[in-house]
């Protein structure tokens, strides 16, 4: 079991390892990457450039950016330039900025030279609550709308619950959270939930309810996102339930539906969806980054989405190794959760 | 399928639209090139005009003064000549990849040892490394190789002793995980992130993140398919492997795919508006309906510069869910 863990563990290192590997050089390598752009935009922004300023000084102001940034360095170990392989050793980017991660350090932000760790836990103190909050009350309704497909499946209300679930399914959550946006925080149709106001200066109550109100919507929206993932398979599990022997004898006994549905079928049935659990986390994460930009909200999607806008490399890198430890760690504790559910599955 | 077409459109009625929603779109999108319709020049007179005024904008324009009606227009013409070919890729791919790796698993697959000597070679040979005279020996190594084992390898007993099989299986399986590790969205927006993308570099970024689905959908299938008695009498019967992976596997393989294949397309079209909504790695003179969408934060009193392509949007997708479900065999039954 523990070499199992062991094994399991070092494979998912390898793996967020590799794709943010992967996204750190295929950035860096596209025709006019980061690499131009960025040093584009800080030279303008650094100081302005004055009508008679001579190209040199321009090259000259862009080197020194570059040298900042640390960009002057080749990107990998090897290049291939004019039919020659040229060995750089250490001395490139990919080397630099590995050993830096392993060592703790995920980098400098590009815009503002402001440590990428800060700004992202900074960032995540918002989107944590938000994301777990979403996920605990979809899955509590998921449990209470499953139950109650499973229990009247024809019914007029359990097919028009259906149908919308389905739609929801495939609508992206940009266009259920703008429809939201549209028709709660709107100052011309109904300004139920405003998205813009004046953050209170003060502590305490008023603060809370003013982050509570900001993060009705974007809970909403997160929770409608993820809610048909969860409640469909959940219905289908329990109505399979239901036709088994064991609920058969349960209703025979004179035990009412709802009863055997909640007490005997659904345990058996939760089983399979540990798996829908674990692509809860993605879903959420790929939802949080729409969500915030929409409604404003200053947490870790927003940041990422931003940094992806203005090309800020190492923030954009540092979300994609953080997101793939997340999931690739939810996987393995959705495997652990198996095995102590079910010792039929435990490895020997 | 779509055989009995005539018949099951009068008594459904709901999927006679879904598909005349999509023959629309495809249409529409083919035809664009020649409409009278710019969606880019904006008309600056009338910013922000409401629908049916009689000014030429049916539609209205949204607060640039862009037509909406023509940014509908290079919606579909986004969605036909962009997200159609990278689904048709990535199907194309994730079949190949998927059949494969379900077909011959970890073990089944044996190479010639001389074939790593040919990929050596090829490898050297395309990465242009250093040292011509080393690239000749290989060369040779490789054919001595090859003229060596040619005749022993098809001998059955000596197939194992010169032959080393190729995991396919996990090649599949671990790039299907590499991919999957970081949600689609996140990874396009990550990968994205650089300059505007031309269409092709677009296209060939939907396409790879959607190859996995489908790959573990026909790899699940194959595994299936391998197990029927049908594909024991071929082997039976002296055909060749690959003779069967392609006649009398593949076919069977691909049959989820009929009805995998709206959704597929329903998911990227999703993505695709995603990333156009969040306005990353595109210019801002492309048009389509996520970035019309997005417009609408500018100046909510615009309803309908977000309300037509949210509909469109919606539609499509809706039209490609009933599809999906036509197609299924469970409907057809």
């Amino acid at each position: 079991m523990w070499g199992w863990l062991f094994g399991r563990l070092a494979r998912a290192a390898g793996v967020a390892w590799l794709i943010t590997s992967l996204v750190f050089i295929v950035s860096r390598q596209l025709p006019g990457g980061p690499d131009q752009l960025v040093v584009a935009d800080l030279s303008e922004l650094g100081r302005p450039v004055a009508a008679d300023q001579s190209v040199a000084s321009q090259q000259a102001a862009r080197l020194a950016v570059r040298r900042r940034l640390g960009l002057e360095l080749p990107v990998f170990y090897v290049t291939h330039r004019a039919n020659q392989w040229y060995w750089h050793g250490p001395a490139n980017q990919y080397h630099r900025w590995a050993v830096a991660v392993l060592h703790g350090d995920l980098g400098r932000s590009y815009r503002d030279g402001q440590p990428v760790g800060a700004l992202l836990w900074q960032a995540l103190r918002f989107t944590l609550p938000l994301a777990a909050s979403a996920a605990g009350l979809a899955a509590g309704l998921a449990l209470g709308l499953g139950l109650y497909l499973a229990r009247r499946p024809g019914s007029p209300g359990a097919r028009l619950l259906v149908g919308l679930l389905n739609g929801l399914q495939i609508t992206p959550l940009f266009l259920v959270a703008l429809g939201l946006l549209l028709l709660f925080a709107n100052p011309d149709l109904l300004n139920l939930l405003p998205a813009a106001v004046q953050t209170p200066t003060e502590d305490g109550g008023q603060l809370l309810a003013y982050w509570l109100g900001r993060a009705a919507l974007p809970l909403v929206s997160l929770v409608l996102a993820v809610l048909p993932e969860l409640t469909l398979p959940l219905a289908a599990a329990l109505r399979h339930e239901a036709t088994t022997g064991y609920a058969t004898t349960a209703r025979a006994k004179g035990l009412p539906l709802g009863q055997v549905l909640r007490r005997h079928a659904l345990p058996n049935a939760l089983l399979p969806l540990l798996t829908t659990l674990t692509d809860l986390l993605p879903a959420l994460v790929a939802g949080t980054v729409v969500v915030e930009v929409l409604f404003a909200f200053p947490g870790s999607g927003r940041l990422l989405a931003e940094a992806a806008a203005a090309h800020d490399y190492p923030l954009v890198v540092a979300g994609v190794l953080l997101t793939a430890l997340a999931r690739l760690l939810g996987l393995l504790l959705a495997d652990i959760l198996y095995f102590l559910i079910d010792p039929r599955l435990r490895p020997s | 399928m779509m055989s009995s077409g005539s018949f099951s459109l009068r008594t459904r009625p709901v999927a006679g639209l879904a598909l005349g929603w999509l023959l629309l779109l495809l249409i529409v999108g083919l035809l664009a090139p020649w409409l009278p319709l710019s969606p880019t020049t904006p008309d600056l007179l009338l910013v922000a005009a409401p629908p049916a005024t009689g000014s030429g904008h049916y539609l209205g324009t949204d607060a640039l003064g862009r037509d909406v009606l023509a940014g509908l227009v290079a919606g579909a013409q986004r969605l036909v000549l962009l997200t159609l070919p990278a689904v048709a890729l990535a199907t194309l791919l994730g079949t190949l990849a998927g059949a494969a790796a379900g077909f011959w698993g970890n073990q089944r697959l044996r190479l010639p040892i001389a074939a790593g000597g040919w990929v050596l070679v090829a490898a050297w040979w395309g990465l242009r490394l250093p040292g011509t005279a080393f690239l000749c020996i290989l060369l040779g190594i490789a054919t001595a190789l090859t003229l060596l084992t040619w005749r022993v390898a098809r001998h059955p007993a000596a197939r194992r002793r010169y032959t080393c099989a190729l995991p396919l299986d996990s090649l599949v399986l671990g790039i299907i995980t590499l991919l999957g590790s970081v949600p689609r969205l996140l990874l396009l927006v990550a990968l994205a992130a650089g300059p505007p993308l031309t269409t092709g570099q677009l296209l060939a970024l939907l396409t790879l993140l959607a190859w996995p689905e489908t790959a573990r959908l026909v790899r699940g299938q194959m595994h299936w398919v391998r197990a029927q008695p049908f594909i024991e009498a071929a082997q039976a019967s002296g055909l060749p492997m690959s003779r069967i992976w392609w006649r009398h596997a593949l076919p069977h393989a691909c049959r989820p795919l009929l009805a995998f294949g709206p959704l597929s397309l329903a998911g990227l079209v999703g993505l695709e508006s995603s990333l156009a909504f969040l306005g990353i790695g595109q210019g801002p003179d492309v048009v389509s309906w996520g970035s019309q969408l997005a417009s609408v934060r500018h100046d909510t009193t615009a309803w309908w510069a977000a309300v037509f392509p949210g509909l469109a949007l919606l539609l499509t997708l809706l039209a490609l869910q009933k599809l999906a479900v036509l197609a299924s065999p469970a409907t057809n039954k």
